[in-house]
């Protein structure tokens, strides 16, 4: 039948006839009026009738359909706004809303056919361009959808969303103050904002505009005000509290009536609470962490973390803090840990923990406020103000200023001294502690600038351990070289005492054969050492010896020629050393002496009761002048004897007094004291601090630090120059401290000197146009 | 006083030991090559010290068994016996003053 009507009224069918049964339908839809399936049904096939057979009809059916959505619109409208009340306002718009955005999924399905033949029309245009596009466009976003929702926000929406906003912002506000409200009612307006969007590349558009924006300024404008008043009222700290708990408030606000991922508000309350009072909340940095309150700093960071340059104001505080306590600690005990580096080590750790400790607990050991630690530790240990080390390259010295270093590296290779030679310290500790203890010095290394001098002090140290055979545990002290490769020190360094052990145990061996090849060598010890590793500086020192030791002497020479061959011995006296037994009017005494102390006192084994004037002891002798002085010295005034081995006249103060007719002469009535009584029988040790330098070689000591960190200096810069052919001065110079910095710092100064003499002697120039890079010369 | 006591002691200066006697020497004494110069001309290193040759290689086992001993030829002049073993390969001359190479003797 259909069919029939169809055909015959071919050409004739028009739109308006079909929109007469249409509308009613249309409208009870848009009303959510009870549509029957019959309804509904000739409401597909009326669209479909029109669009096939009225040329003009999709355009006439879509144009009336619009009028009938705005109509519709304009009625809700005026229902919404006829609600004087906000809430009301709300909740009529939000029910309008719903109701139309339910209608929206429905009212389109019908108009399928009317899609088609617009979208024919309009894509067959462009279809060859954006071919691709059209296919989502007509699937996602269908055109009366689009009407409706347009519509929506042309007619109502813009006339009444700043009323929307205003009302939903202030119950944003009632529920900051504290008031209760139904939050569906911002949520549903934010909902409207949402899906009124029909743009379908960014579909936040309306919403972010609109909503968002308010939503921001509402809260800037609240927290503007309360942010500053609860400053004023109630302080930093308080108000600290107070920022952490809204911030963390309006992150749950912003996840309840904000779109995910839409959280540039608390950007904005950032702003706003933290960052506008960041000079107050900074300045109360400082106290706290001096007061050492973690939980308040850790509250801080939490804050200043949120936003832009607040930690690395925090940091400054920490570094300042850090360097100023130290050193003030420092200073405060200069006279303590200046002579004792047991202490001067323990409280240089005590501080390094207590940095960390603080650093953990109000930081949680964050990697930025590590490193500020540890530039400020760096600081403290290589400050000079409590005490410096002066090197002299010796080659200006004339009023040239040299640049003074911490003494730091001394006193932490002294301690492991103390730590690895017999003495009161070691044997207190139990073996695990002396590892503890010698890790926490290699931790504190790791902050000193100028490490090749604790390598010099700790080669120095370990020499006279093993010639004095004095080391507590040789398995320790061989640990240590392996811990010292462990964190970084330069291979060279350590190899060079890696081979000391090496060459002892092979002079043992000798030692143990000498022995063997003649019997009567009871008295002796030899030990024959590689001069390249052991040796330090030119200087030995002559001494006539005594005769008993004399005779030794060829026959040790003999017996290695035959050993070796090509080989040249030096004898080191002022190494070697030995016990002599002391007959005294009461006793029988042995002591621990130096071969220096053994050669002045074996001057009187044949004219025992003889005063004897400095000027022949040095005939006797031929020690050289300040040798012989300082050994008296310790004959006539060794600090841990109450009855000293010699006795003097005319007194003085110091050995640098005797003169050349001050006599020496036994003590015949010594003896060692114990519990006041004197003893008969009893071993003293006189050897003290074995004598490795003399005053003059240890001026050496240090020209030589100077001068082989100038040659390190040149080999690495000609090492970069090589591998770079080109460089500029600021990149080779911070390609530079990267390699020596396991060593030491070199100073702008002597890198500048260096480059000049590189320059000097051609193996590199500057270049033509810039004068700051430099070029590798083969 | 000193003259009362001088007095006293004559007697005691009989006694058949000395006031000090040695009871035990440690000495010591450093060795080296018994070489004109210092560094060894081929390698630059110190001729105490292992050549560079074997330095980089006893890197990799244990240190200390470094058996890098010093030659001398008849020309007097010294190097690193293993440097100069692979200098020989090239040319037998000695690298100083260029007279044929003829080993004198070798350290031990």
């Amino acid at each position: 039948m259909y069919n029939l009507k169809m055909l015959k009224g071919k050409g004739q069918l028009k739109f308006e006839d079909k929109w007469v049964h249409m509308r009613p339908i249309v409208l009870k839809l848009l009303k959510q009026e009870a549509v029957s399936q019959a309804e509904w049904h000739d409401l597909f096939y009326d669209v479909h009738l029109v669009c096939l057979w009225d040329e003009k009809g999709p355009a006439k059916l879509r144009d009336h359909l619009h009028e009938d959505i705005v109509q519709f619109i304009k009625q809700a409208q005026s229902r919404v706004l006829a609600q004087r009340e906000e809430e009301a306002l709300l909740k009529a718009y939000i029910a309008e809303w719903r109701k139309f955005f339910t209608q929206c999924n429905y009212l389109p399905t019908p108009f399928r056919q009317l899609e088609s033949s617009l979208q024919g029309k309009t894509t067959s245009a462009s279809s060859s361009m954006q071919g691709s596009n059209n296919k989502t466009n007509s699937s996602d976003e269908c055109i009366v959808r689009k009407l409706m929702l347009d519509s929506w926000n042309e007619s109502i929406f813009s006339d009444i969303k700043h009323r929307l906003q205003e009302s939903a912002m202030k119950l944003v506000h009632a529920e900051r103050n504290g008031e209760a409200f139904d939050s569906q009612l911002v949520i549903g307006v934010r909902e409207s904002y949402v899906n009124l969007c029909s743009n379908p590349d960014d579909r936040l558009e309306i919403y972010r505009e609109n909503f968002e924006a308010a939503y921001i300024q509402s809260t800037e404008m609240f927290y503007k005000l309360k942010s500053s008043q609860y400053l004023a009222e109630n302080g930093v700290q308080a108000y600290m509290k107070y920022a952490d708990a809204k911030l963390k408030e309006e992150e749950s606000r912003a996840q309840r009536y904000l779109e995910a991922g839409c959280y540039d508000v608390i950007q904005c309350c950032v702003k706003v609470l933290v960052q506008n009072s960041l000079p107050m909340l900074i300045a109360e940095c400082a106290p706290l962490i001096k007061a050492g309150e973690t939980d308040r700093l850790q509250l801080m960071f939490r804050l200043l973390e949120r936003g832009p340059l607040g930690v690395q104001l925090m940091l400054q505080q920490l570094e300042r803090h850090i360097s100023q306590a130290g050193l003030a600690d420092m200073v405060a005990a200069a006279d303590v840990i200046t002579q004792d580096s047991e202490k001067y080590v323990e409280r240089l750790l005590d501080l390094f923990r207590k940095f960390s400790k603080l650093v953990h607990d109000a930081f949680s050991d964050d990697p930025r406020f590590l490193t500020a630690r540890d530039k400020a530790f760096e600081a403290v240990v290589n400050d000079t103000t409590v005490f410096r080390l002066e090197l002299s390259s010796g080659r200006n010295v004339a009023g040239k200023m040299v640049t003074p270093e911490s003494k730091c590296p001394e006193l932490l290779a002294n301690y492991c001294d103390l730590l690895l030679r017999r003495t009161p310290l070691s044997k207190r500790l139990t073996s695990e502690e002396i590892e503890t203890r010698l890790r926490d010095v290699l931790l504190l290394l790791k902050y000193v600038s100028n490490k090749d001098v604790f390598m010099r002090y700790h080669k120095a140290h370990l020499t006279r351990r093993l010639i004095l055979d004095s080391s507590a545990d040789s398995e320790k002290e061989e640990d240590m070289v392996e811990w010292l490769r462990e964190v970084g020190m330069p291979a060279d360094y350590v190899n060079k005492l890696a081979r000391m052990f090496q060459d002892i145990k092979v002079s043992e061996d000798l030692n143990a054969l000498f022995r063997t090849s003649t019997e009567r060598h009871d008295a002796i010890n030899i030990k024959i050492l590689n001069a390249g590793a052991w040796a330090r500086g030119s200087e030995r020192v002559t001494v006539s010896l005594p005769v008993e030791l004399e005779d030794y002497i060829p026959e040790v020479e003999d017996f290695y020629k035959k050993k070796h061959s090509g080989r040249k011995l030096q004898w080191y006296h002022h190494m070697s050393n030995g016990t002599i037994t002391f007959a005294t009017n009461g006793g029988k005494f042995d002591l621990d002496v130096t071969t220096f102390q053994m050669a002045v006192l074996f001057a009187w084994n044949q004219r025992p009761t003889d005063k004897i004037a400095y000027e022949n002891l040095r005939l006797a002798t031929e020690l050289p002048d300040g040798e012989l002085r300082r050994t008296l010295w310790s004959l006539v005034a060794f600090p841990k004897l109450k009855r000293q081995l010699l006795q003097f006249y005319p007194s003085v103060s110091a050995p640098k007094d005797f003169d050349e007719h001050t006599v020496f002469w036994v003590n015949q009535d010594f003896a060692l004291i114990k519990n006041g009584k004197p003893q008969k029988r009893g071993k003293v040790n006189l050897v003290g601090r074995l004598q490795l330098s003399t005053e003059r070689s240890q001026i050496e000591d240090n020209q030589s630090i100077v001068q082989l960190r100038i040659l390190r200096t040149q080999e690495a810069i000609i090492k970069i120059l090589k591998m770079r052919k080109k460089i500029t001065n600021t990149a080779l110079q911070s390609e530079l401290v990267d390699i020596l910095k396991n060593m030491f710092l070199p100073s702008k100064k002597m890198i500048k000197e260096q480059l000049e003499w590189l320059i000097e002697h051609k193996y590199m120039r500057r270049d033509d146009d810039d004068i700051n890079t430099f070029i590798y010369v083969a | 006083m000193a003259d009362e006591n001088d007095n006293e002691r004559i007697d005691e200066n009989q006694r058949p030991d000395k006031m000090f006697t040695l009871k035990k020497w440690n000495a010591v004494a450093m060795w080296s090559w018994d070489v004109e110069c210092d560094t060894c001309a081929i390698c630059r290193v110190q001729v105490m010290d292992a050549c560079l040759r074997c330095q980089a290689e006893s890197k990799k086992d244990s240190y200390g068994k470094q058996d890098c001993v010093v030659v001398w030829g008849e020309c007097n002049h010294s190097f690193h016996y293993c440097c100069m073993s692979l200098w020989v390969k090239q040319n037998n001359r000695c690298p100083l003053c260029q007279q044929e190479w003829s080993i004198q003797r070798m350290g031990k």
